[in-house]
């Protein structure tokens, strides 16, 4: 065993060589990478990285401050750039679907709502959606497509997409493979 | 036979004695030709990077530059101002698996 070590660290002796030009190449590479980065300014200029720790440690102490502690005591969050926001969005404009006055922060609700109805609510996108569903559906019990058997329609279905497939037996003509 | 069947094979005897290959001239073409000095390129690469060593080493070129002016550095400069630390701080596990690797290669090459 004492040989065997022997022999290795003798050939790592012959082998690093080909480590260090190994390690060598991946080295200049590193440096040009850098050297680039430096030259075009795509790293955040330098000075502006101790500008934003300053302003950063400066934040900090704004938080920690007690006076300005902010969910429990007050309505509103001061973020870090000294602003305050409500908790809900409250400019108002027109709904562009049904023209009503509008709060922003309830618009995405009020959207659901307002362009899923012609008169009652989602009737007429359910309606589409369901038939949808029937059309396209695989070799369900339920199928209209009767006058072919089972197995075949199972087998085209399994074949190609449901689109194609639909398509064709609907035309009443069917291909077979 | 044709004398010029058994003429010597070129490079002539003068020029032998300056070109024979080293052993570690052998080993390396080996690799090349194998393409296994890629293989192994890419595998310390990827090794250095998850060990963090890159970032240090982005991070010291970063320091240098900065303490320079971004546009008084020359490539030279910068790999000058990382090769030593670089070297050194390579782990001792990736550079074990990376010469265990050239190890086993040469090996199989039937050195």
């Amino acid at each position: 065993m004492s040989a065997s070590r022997e022999d290795n660290t003798s050939s790592d002796a012959q082998l690093s060589p080909h480590f260090r030009d190994l390690l060598d190449s991946i080295i200049v590479d590193i440096a040009s990478e850098c050297h680039r980065i430096a030259k075009l300014g795509l790293d955040r200029n330098l000075e502006d990285e101790e500008e934003e720790l300053r302003l950063s440690t400066q934040a900090r102490v704004r938080a920690a401050d007690p006076s300005n502690s902010g969910e429990t005591n007050s309505k509103y969050v001061v973020d870090i750039f000294g602003q305050t926001h409500p908790p809900v969005a409250n400019e108002i404009f027109d709904c562009m679907n049904c023209g009503r006055s509008i709060m922003a922060g309830r618009f995405a609700t009020h959207l659901e709502k307002c362009m899923g109805k012609g008169r009652k609510a989602r009737s007429k996108a359910a309606r589409s959606s369901t038939a949808a569903q029937n059309r396209y559906s695989r070799g369900s019990p339920a199928s209209t497509y009767s006058p072919y058997s089972n197995s075949t329609s199972k087998n085209r279905l399994s074949n190609g997409s449901t689109g194609v497939a639909g398509e064709e037996l609907s035309n009443g003509t069917s291909e077979e493979p | 036979m044709r004398h010029s069947v058994n003429r010597p094979p070129t490079p002539d005897a003068a020029e032998d004695q300056e070109n024979v290959p080293t052993l570690q001239e052998i080993i390396n073409i080996k690799l090349i030709e194998s393409g296994e000095k890629e293989r192994l390129m890419e595998l310390l690469r990827e090794r250095l990077t998850e060990c963090g060593w890159k970032d240090e080493m982005k991070t010291l070129c970063r320091a240098f530059i900065k303490k320079k002016g971004r546009n008084n550095v020359t490539v030279d400069e910068l790999v000058h101002v990382i090769t030593p630390k670089g070297r050194a701080s390579v782990p001792d596990s990736v550079k074990g698996e990376l010469l265990q690797r050239i190890r086993t290669f040469l090996n199989s090459a039937a050195l």
